[in-house]
């Protein structure tokens, strides 16, 4: 049976003509109607995860990987379809962005890592690993605001490193820090999938997608257009941006 | 096989009775101490803001209303428990939008997030009941155990409103980011609507119904009528209270379960 399933999911977003985010912009512009546009972002998208793979998703800007993985952690809702997952999912999603300046590192920490489900217990107990692994233990009351964004996105990585239960998901790994800190990182990856554990990794990247994952998924449009192994797919991946190459920008994922 | 098992086995896996135990206790701790910067004198501090308002409100319209001898008890309790409702559904209307960023991490019961951010407001009330039971000691009014029974239950239906609106303005402010602007405005309107800084008998007996529409009044009212003046409300009274305190919860839980499946998306 399949860790996680995703099974014909839809999803798309209504995308106004005019952007009208308060009451006074409602009222004043209640004698003129808006259009929308939907934007299918993601289009009866079926796969499946079995316990222990390591699955890539790749794609360019704008193909719905950011989308697919937002709907597999349970954060987006899909319009049509159905995600069943078997497993508790770690996500680390837009990490970095994302904390309570007012707060120092511990408590931060603390506050993430009950958001991922873990107990205050086992928080406290591996704080210490992660403010080592983030090489943070020197700023560890220091408040966030002061912090600069690589120390709080490496805060970021090593507190869902640690917190990792079942399935873990990144979201653009290995993108932070200094060539130390991604060696971390990596140890850690590798570390964590010979303990079994199920990854689902999205990346731009073709060489982080054929290392560190066995399968992969190519999506274009909000369609699964390949699925096979890693390798393959970067290299259905590259070849694709190559021959698209000159036409153009696409919209943000 | 048993040493992969042991590996999948998630490391949150001590699920007790209630899971987000260390979600909330977390939440209300560091919203406390980001607040108040961690220290007993920040809260105290805080605490002034009231206090302030009620002296020198205490000191401009005692003479106007130097007749009533109960009217700096009567002030007291209605400040306070004013100065609740407005902290708490301000803390509740940006609850999501101030932890959004939590929302964006993992799936949680997104619920958490707006209660949580009422404690601050819960805990000051529950300092000021105890001042406001202390100033009733000292000025001779000591309360009987009835009444401070009933204070207790209009303390709850009041929470349950400010609960109710929260869940709904939480969700909402998402969609119109203006809303905090209109319910300030909102708010300075309802501390004139709301019997505060003058006794309801000032004004006609016809116009007493409309102000008790507005959901602080009974409660205020109710609350003076027990502290101070010792008479315990009708049934009817504490009947149309409870009714008006379940319809605020009901109706902020169902705009809440309404709309915040998708609030992750208005962020």
């Amino acid at each position: 049976m399949p860790l996680i399933e995703v099974d014909k999911v839809s999803k798309a977003f209504r995308i106004p003509s005019v952007h009208r985010q308060t009451i006074r912009e409602h009222l004043l512009g209640v004698l003129e109607p808006r259009r929308f546009q939907s934007l299918q972002v993601l289009d009866g998208v079926s796969m499946e995860i079995r316990r222990g793979e390591t699955v890539g998703i790749m794609g360019r800007n704008g193909s719905g990987k950011s989308t697919l993985l937002k709907v597999i952690c349970g954060i987006f809702l899909p319009d049509q379809g159905r995600v069943s997952t078997r497993a508790a999912i770690t996500p680390i999603l837009e990490l970095g962005v994302g904390w309570n300046p007012d707060l120092d590192a511990v408590d931060n920490v603390l506050l993430i890592g009950s958001v991922m489900g873990l107990s205050l217990q086992q928080i406290r107990r591996s704080m210490n690993e992660i403010l080592a692994f983030a090489e943070l233990e020197r700023f560890a009351n220091l408040k966030l605001m002061h912090y600069s964004s690589g120390m709080s996105a490496r805060l970021g990585y090593a507190v869902a490193f640690q917190a990792v239960r079942e399935v873990l998901v990144l979201d653009e790994i290995f993108a932070v820090g200094d060539v130390g800190f991604r060696e971390r990182c990596e140890e850690r990856y590798r570390q964590l999938k010979s303990l079994g554990h199920t990854v689902i990794v999205v990346s731009h990247d073709p060489r982080i997608i054929s290392t560190f994952c066995d399968r992969a998924v190519l999506l274009d449009g909000g369609h699964i257009v390949m699925d096979g192994v890693s390798a393959d797919v970067a290299d259905r991946y590259v070849s694709m941006l190559t021959h698209q190459s000159g036409s153009g920008q696409s919209g943000s994922g | 096989m048993e040493a992969v098992a042991e590996a999948l086995r998630p490391v949150g896996a001590r699920r007790a009775a209630f899971p987000h135990a260390g979600l909330i206790w977390t939440l209300v701790r560091t919203d406390f101490k980001a607040r108040y910067h961690g220290t007993l004198g920040g809260f105290v501090w805080a605490l002034l803001k009231p206090v302030c308002m009620f002296v020198v409100l205490m000191g401009v319209f005692s003479f106007l209303f130097a007749s009533k001898p109960e009217y700096k008890l009567n002030l007291i309790v209605g400040l306070f428990l004013w100065d609740f409702f407005g902290e708490g559904t301000k803390s509740g209307l940006m609850s999501l939008h101030a932890r959004g960023f939590l929302l964006s991490k993992a799936r949680i019961p997104s619920w958490i997030l707006v209660v949580t951010a009422i404690s601050n407001a819960m805990i000051t009330l529950g300092v000021f009941s105890l001042v406001i039971v202390a100033f009733l000691l000292v000025t001779g009014h000591a309360p009987t155990g009835e009444a401070l029974v009933a204070f207790a239950m209009y303390c709850a239906a009041l929470t349950a409103m400010v609960i109710g609106f929260s869940l709904a303005a939480s969700v909402l402010f998402l969609r119109y980011r203006d809303l905090n602007q209109v319910w300030e405005v909102v708010l300075q309107a309802g501390f004139f609507l709301a019997p505060i800084i003058y006794p309801l008998e000032i004004l006609p007996e016809r116009f007493h119904f409309y102000l008790y529409l507005w959901p602080p009044t009974p409660i205020i009212e109710f609350s003076r009528s027990v502290l101070v003046r010792g008479v315990m409300p009708t049934t009817t009274g504490h009947v149309y209270l409870a009714l008006d305190a379940i319809s605020c919860l009901v109706a902020g839980i169902f705009i809440f379960w309404r709309l915040s499946p998708r609030a992750a998306e208005y962020l």
